[in-house]
C-alpha cells in the first residue's frame, strides 16, 4: 500500500495579545465551518486549595453559572443555548476553564458574558445559590464516585501517590465535609483572590475576524480591574516521603471483581521525557496490540481488560495509571506479577520498531481527534498558555512526541515503571457472587 | 453584603449576520457487489469516519442465543484469513485507526475512524474483516468468557441495572427487545465459534449491508481504493430484514431494584412513544427538549436548580426498531439520579411538572428558546465527519431518507408551540408511565407507596 505520511504538522494561525490589565488573549482564524468556540482559562485548580476546604474551586466553578451583574440566574445557560450555542466549565488540579462554541454570528455574546462574570460574578452570589449548588455538587460526587463500584478508586491512589501536605494530595471533587464546611465568605474571598484577567487566558477558535474579535475583547473584558491577590499554590513538582505513609491499600469492597490499580509518578508533562512516557504506555497499555492487552486478556486470560492511561500533570509529576479487572477467578497476585514481569522486560528490551511506529500512530490520531473541533484548538491553546506559557508550543507538539527515539522510551519505563514507584489499590469483593468461594484460591500466571 | 462591580458595562450584544449552513448531503450509489454506499465530502476533515451497517438485528438471532450477534461484532476485531487476532489489532493501530463494532436492534454496525492519509489502509482491514473474518475458535471462547465477565460488572452499575429492569418491564419475555441486546449469562455461555459462524454466514453479505463514509477525499481516488477494498466483498443475494412491530406495556408501576446501601437512587422513567416516521417527530424532539432537554428545562429547574436533588435529569427519545411501515417506536424516557433520601420528594416534583405541563402547555418563550438552540446548535453538532457519519448511519438503520436530518431542522422551526405541548404531554402521560428505581429499597419503598404513582414491586438485586 502506498498511503503518503499523515500531514497533521500543518500549523494552525495563531495570535497573541495581552490587554493592559494583564489578560492574555489567544485567537486562531479558521473558516471551515460557520463556529467559533470561546474558551477561558482561569490559572486556579484543587492545587491551590487549602486544608479544611477541599472542592472549594470545583464548588466555585457551579456558581460561575448562577447569573452576574447583567445576568439572571441561570441567564448564562439561556443565553448561549438560545443562540444556539453550547457551553460548560470544568476544574480540575491545575486549572478551571469555561467555553462556549457557538455559531460565528454570536461569539460576541460569549465574550460579553464571559466579561460579566469575571468582573461583577459578586454583585450576584447570595447564599440561597451557593446552598444550592453545593447540594447539586454532593449530587454530583455520589453519582461518579460514591454510587458506583471502584467509584472512589481515583481519589484513594492520587492520596497515597501525592502524600498529606502535598498540593495534589485530594482530588478536585473534594469531601463531603468540605463540601458542606464551605461558607459564603470563602466563596467570595476565592473569586477576589483567583478570578482576575491578569491569572486567566480567553482563546478564540474559528470563523471569527481577529480584528473584530480583539475589539470586541477589549471593549468587555478592558475596563475589568486587575490585582495581585493570588496566592501561588504550593510546589508540587516533588514528592517528599519520609516512608510512614503507605503505598498500597486493599479493600474488601461491594465491587463485582478483584481489580489491581497502581498510579506510577512519572516526569513533568511538557518535558521530552513526558512525551516517551506517554509512548511508553500506549505501547505497554493502551488499545488491544498493547503488551499488557496481549498478557493479561489474550495471552493468560486473567484480565476482563487491562491497560494504561496518563493523567498529565504540569505542576507535579503526571501519573500513569494502570487498571486491570480480572476475569473468573485470577487472583491480584497473578496479575500483578504478570504486569510486574512485562514492565522489568519493556525496561530491559525497549520497544521494537514496529511497537514505536503504531504508538505514534495512535497518539498521532488521539491528537488529531482532540484538535478537530474548534473547541478542542481552543482549549489547547489555553493549556499551552497557561500551564507552559506559550499558546504557540501546540503546533510543534505532535512532532516532539514523533521525534523521540526507541531508547529513551526504554529509558523513561525502567527508571518510572517500577514496583517500587507507585501506589497500588486491590479490591476484593465483598460477598461471594458464586458456590467457587469456598475453593482455595490458585494462580493461573 | 454588596460589592459595587467596578468594571464598565455595555448593553447585551445583538447577533451578527448567520452564514447559512445546511446538513451535508450524501451521495448514495451501489456497488457490482449489492453493496449500498453514501459518500459525504467533508474538505479539511483530517480524520474520516466510516459505519458499515449490517443487516444482521438481534430479532435474529437463534433462540436461547442472545448475544451471538455482539460476539460476532467483536470476533470481527479478532483477526482475518491472512492476519492473526494480534497481528489485526496492530494493523489497525499502526494505520492510526480504530475500529469498533456493537450489534443492535436493527443492525450491526462497525465504526471505523482513521486519519484521511490512510485511508486505504483503514478501508482494506474493514473490507478483510468483514469478507474473511477468521473467527478464531479460542479467541472467540475468550471473548464468551470477557462476556460473562463483563455481564457482572453492568449488573453492579446502577444505571445499566435500571435499563435492563425497564426494557423488561415494558416488552414481552418473548420480543428480543426484552432482553439485554450482548445476552445474558445463561444465552451467552452457549454461544461458540459455531454458533457465530452460523450467524455470519446466515446474515453477512454486501447485497444487504450500506456503507457510509464521510471525510476528505481529495487526496485519494475514492472509487478505486473502494473498488479495491469493498468492492471485492462478495456474497449471495437476500431480501432484506423486516423489523417486527414494537408493543410495550405501559401500565403505570414502580419497580424498585435492590441495591442496599447505595447513597442514590438511578431512576428511569419510560414507555414507548412515536418513532422519526412519525409526522410528530419534530414537535415530540421540542417538547422533549422543554421538559429535560438542557439545565434550564423544565424537570432540571425544579429538581437541580432549586431543590438541588440531582446532578442532572434529563428526558430523551431513542428509536428503538424503526421502519417505513410506521410500526416502529422509539424509547421515551427521564433518567437521572438522586439522593436516597430525595428518592420521592423528587418523583412527587417530576410528577407534579409533568401534570402542570398537561394542564396549562408550554410558554411560546419556552418553545422559542428551545428551537432557536435545535436548530442553531446544529452546525457546532456537525463539525465532524464522526458526528456526520453516526446521523447518517441512524438514517439508514432507521430506514429514512437521506435528506432527513435536513428536514427534521426545516420542521423544527415550523412547528408551533401547542403542537410541542401535545408532543410532550402524548410522550410522558403521568398515568402510563413505568418507573424503574435502583436504590436502597428499605429506605425508598415506604415513601414511594405513598405518592400514587402506580403499584410497587421490589425486586433483589
Amino acid at each position: 500500500m502506498a498511503d503518503q505520511a499523515p500531514s497533521s504538522t500543518n500549523g494552525f494561525v495563531i495570535s497573541e495579545h495581552t490587554l493592559a490589565n494583564g489578560l492574555r488573549v489567544v485567537l486562531s482564524e479558521d473558516h471551515l465551518t460557520p463556529v467559533a468556540a470561546v474558551c477561558l482559562w482561569y490559572d486556579v485548580g484543587s492545587r491551590h486549595e487549602v486544608k479544611g476546604r477541599t472542592g472549594l474551586a470545583h464548588l466555585f466553578e457551579h456558581l460561575m453559572f448562577q447569573g452576574s451583574a447583567s445576568v439572571p440566574g441561570n441567564g448564562h445557560f439561556e443565553l448561549v443555548q438560545g443562540a444556539g450555542g453550547s457551553l460548560n466549565g470544568t476544574t480540575s488540579f491545575e486549572r478551571t476553564n469555561y467555553f462556549e462554541t457557538m455559531p460565528a454570528h454570536q461569539v460576541e455574546l460569549a465574550l460579553w458574558l464571559e466579561a460579566d462574570r469575571m468582573g461583577s460574578l459578586l454583585s450576584a452570589l447570595d447564599l440561597a445559590g451557593l446552598d444550592n449548588q453545593r447540594a447539586v455538587v454532593k449530587n454530583e460526587r455520589r453519582q461518579r464516585y460514591d454510587n458506583v463500584p471502584y467509584g472512589t478508586a481515583f481519589e484513594r491512589l492520587v492520596a497515597m501517590a501525592f502524600p498529606e501536605g502535598h498540593p495534589y494530595h485530594h482530588t478536585p471533587i473534594g469531601s463531603m465535609a468540605d463540601l458542606d464546611a464551605a461558607t459564603l465568605a470563602d466563596a467570595q474571598d476565592f473569586f477576589r483572590t483567583y478570578y482576575a484577567p491578569n491569572n486567566a487566558v480567553l482563546s478564540v477558535v474559528g470563523d471569527i475576524d481577529p480584528e473584530q474579535t480583539l475589539a470586541w475583547i477589549e471593549k468587555y473584558f478592558g475596563s475589568i480591574p486587575s490585582h495581585d491577590g493570588k496566592r501561588p499554590p504550593r510546589d508540587g513538582s516533588t514528592i517528599d516521603r519520609d516512608g510512614s505513609a503507605p503505598m498500597r491499600q486493599h479493600l474488601v469492597a461491594e465491587v463485582p471483581s478483584r481489580a489491581l490499580m497502581a498510579a506510577y509518578p512519572l516526569p513533568l508533562d511538557g518535558t521530552r521525557e513526558s512525551d516517551a512516557a506517554d509512548l511508553a504506555l500506549t505501547i505497554l497499555g493502551s488499545g488491544e496490540s498493547s503488551r499488557l492487552y496481549n498478557r493479561l486478556v489474550r495471552h493468560d486470560r486473567s484480565a476482563v481488560g487491562a491497560g494504561f492511561g496518563l493523567l498529565r500533570l504540569s505542576g507535579a509529576p503526571s501519573l500513569g495509571w494502570l487498571d486491570a479487572k480480572t476475569s473468573g477467578d485470577a487472583t491480584i497476585e497473578a496479575v500483578e506479577a504478570a504486569v510486574d514481569e512485562e514492565l522489568a522486560r519493556f525496561a530491559a528490551e525497549g520497544p521494537t520498531d514496529a511497537e514505536l511506529e503504531r504508538a505514534q500512530a495512535q497518539i498521532e490520531r488521539e491528537w488529531l481527534d482532540r484538535l478537530d473541533t474548534v473547541h478542542g484548538r481552543a482549549d489547547e491553546l489555553c493549556r499551552y498558555a497557561v500551564l507552559f506559557g506559550d499558546p504557540k508550543l501546540l503546533n510543534p507538539a505532535l512532532a516532539k512526541v514523533l521525534d523521540v527515539t526507541a531508547e529513551e522510551v526504554r529509558a523513561v519505563a525502567a527508571r518510572y515503571l517500577t514496583p517500587d514507584n507507585r501506589a497500588v489499590l486491590t479490591y476484593e469483593p465483598l460477598a461471594p457472587t458464586d458456590a467457587d468461594a469456598d475453593e482455595t484460591e490458585g494462580s493461573n500466571a | 453584603m454588596t460589592i459595587a462591580p467596578t468594571m464598565t458595562f455595555h448593553p447585551r450584544p445583538e447577533p451578527g449576520e448567520a452564514t447559512p449552513w445546511a446538513f451535508p448531503a450524501p451521495t448514495r450509489s451501489t456497488l457490482p457487489n449489492g453493496l449500498t454506499v453514501l459518500r459525504c465530502d467533508r474538505p479539511g476533515q483530517k480524520l474520516v469516519a466510516v459505519e458499515l451497517l449490517l443487516d444482521a438485528p438481534l430479532s435474529a438471532e437463534p433462540a436461547g442465543l442472545d448475544g451471538v450477534a455482539t460476539i460476532l461484532a467483536r470476533a470481527f476485531n479478532e483477526g482475518t484469513e491472512t492476519l492473526s487476532a494480534e497481528e489485526f489489532a496492530g494493523e489497525l493501530e499502526r494505520a492510526g485507526a480504530n475500529l469498533d463494532a456493537h450489534a443492535d436492534h436493527t443492525t450491526l454496525q462497525l465504526s471505523l475512524e482513521v486519519p484521511a492519509s490512510r485511508l486505504e489502509r483503514g478501508l482494506t482491514l474493514l473490507a478483510d474483516a468483514v469478507r474473511s473474518p477468521a473467527l478464531p475458535a479460542d479467541e472467540i471462547e475468550r471473548l464468551v468468557a470477557n462476556r460473562l465477565d463483563e455481564i457482572v460488572h453492568e449488573q453492579a452499575n446502577p444505571s445499566r441495572r435500571a435499563a435492563f429492569a425497564l426494557y423488561a418491564e415494558l416488552f414481552e419475555a418473548s420480543d428480543r427487545m426484552s432482553r439485554p441486546r450482548a445476552g445474558t449469562a445463561d444465552s451467552v455461555k452457549d454461544i461458540d465459534r459455531e454458533a457465530v459462524a452460523a450467524f455470519y454466514a446466515a446474515h453477512v453479505r454486501p447485497a444487504t449491508a450500506t456503507l457510509v463514509i464521510v471525510g476528505d477525499f481529495s487526496a485519494v481516488d475514492f472509487d478505486a481504493v473502494l473498488g479495491d477494498t469493498l468492492g471485492a466483498w462478495t456474497g449471495t443475494p437476500a431480501p432484506a430484514s423486516v423489523a417486527a412491530p414494537v408493543t410495550a406495556d405501559d401500565t403505570s408501576r414502580v419497580v424498585i431494584v435492590d441495591r442496599p446501601g447505595s447513597v442514590q437512587t438511578q431512576v428511569l422513567i419510560g414507555r414507548v412513544g412515536p418513532d422519526r416516521h412519525d409526522p410528530s417527530w419534530a414537535a415530540q424532539i421540542l417538547g422533549i427538549y422543554c421538559l429535560g432537554g438542557t439545565l434550564t428545562s423544565r424537570l432540571d429547574r425544579v429538581l437541580r436548580e432549586e431543590k438541588g436533588y440531582t446532578y442532572g435529569v434529563r428526558a430523551f427519545a431513542q428509536p428503538l426498531r424503526s421502519a417505513p411501515d410506521g410500526r416502529g417506536r422509539a424509547m421515551l424516557a427521564i433518567s437521572g439520579s438522586v439522593d436516597t433520601d430525595s428518592t420521592a420528594p423528587a418523583l412527587a416534583d417530576a410528577w407534579q411538572i409533568l401534570r402542570t405541563l398537561a394542564a396549562e402547555g408550554l410558554t411560546d418563550e419556552e418553545r422559542d428558546i428551545a428551537v432557536q438552540n435545535l436548530v442553531g446548535v446544529a452546525p457546532l453538532r456537525y463539525e465532524t465527519a464522526s458526528a456526520v457519519c453516526s446521523t447518517l448511519a441512524d438514517q439508514v438503520d432507521q430506514g429514512l431518507p437521506d435528506d432527513y436530518q435536513a428536514q427534521v431542522y426545516r420542521r423544527l422551526a415550523e412547528t408551533t408551540t401547542a403542537e410541542a405541548t401535545a408532543a410532550a404531554v402524548a410522550a410522558f402521560p403521568p398515568e402510563r408511565l413505568v418507573t424503574v428505581l435502583v436504590g436502597d429499597a428499605a429506605s425508598i419503598t415506604g415513601p414511594l407507596k405513598e405518592l400514587g404513582i402506580g403499584e410497587v414491586t421490589v425486586i433483589g438485586a
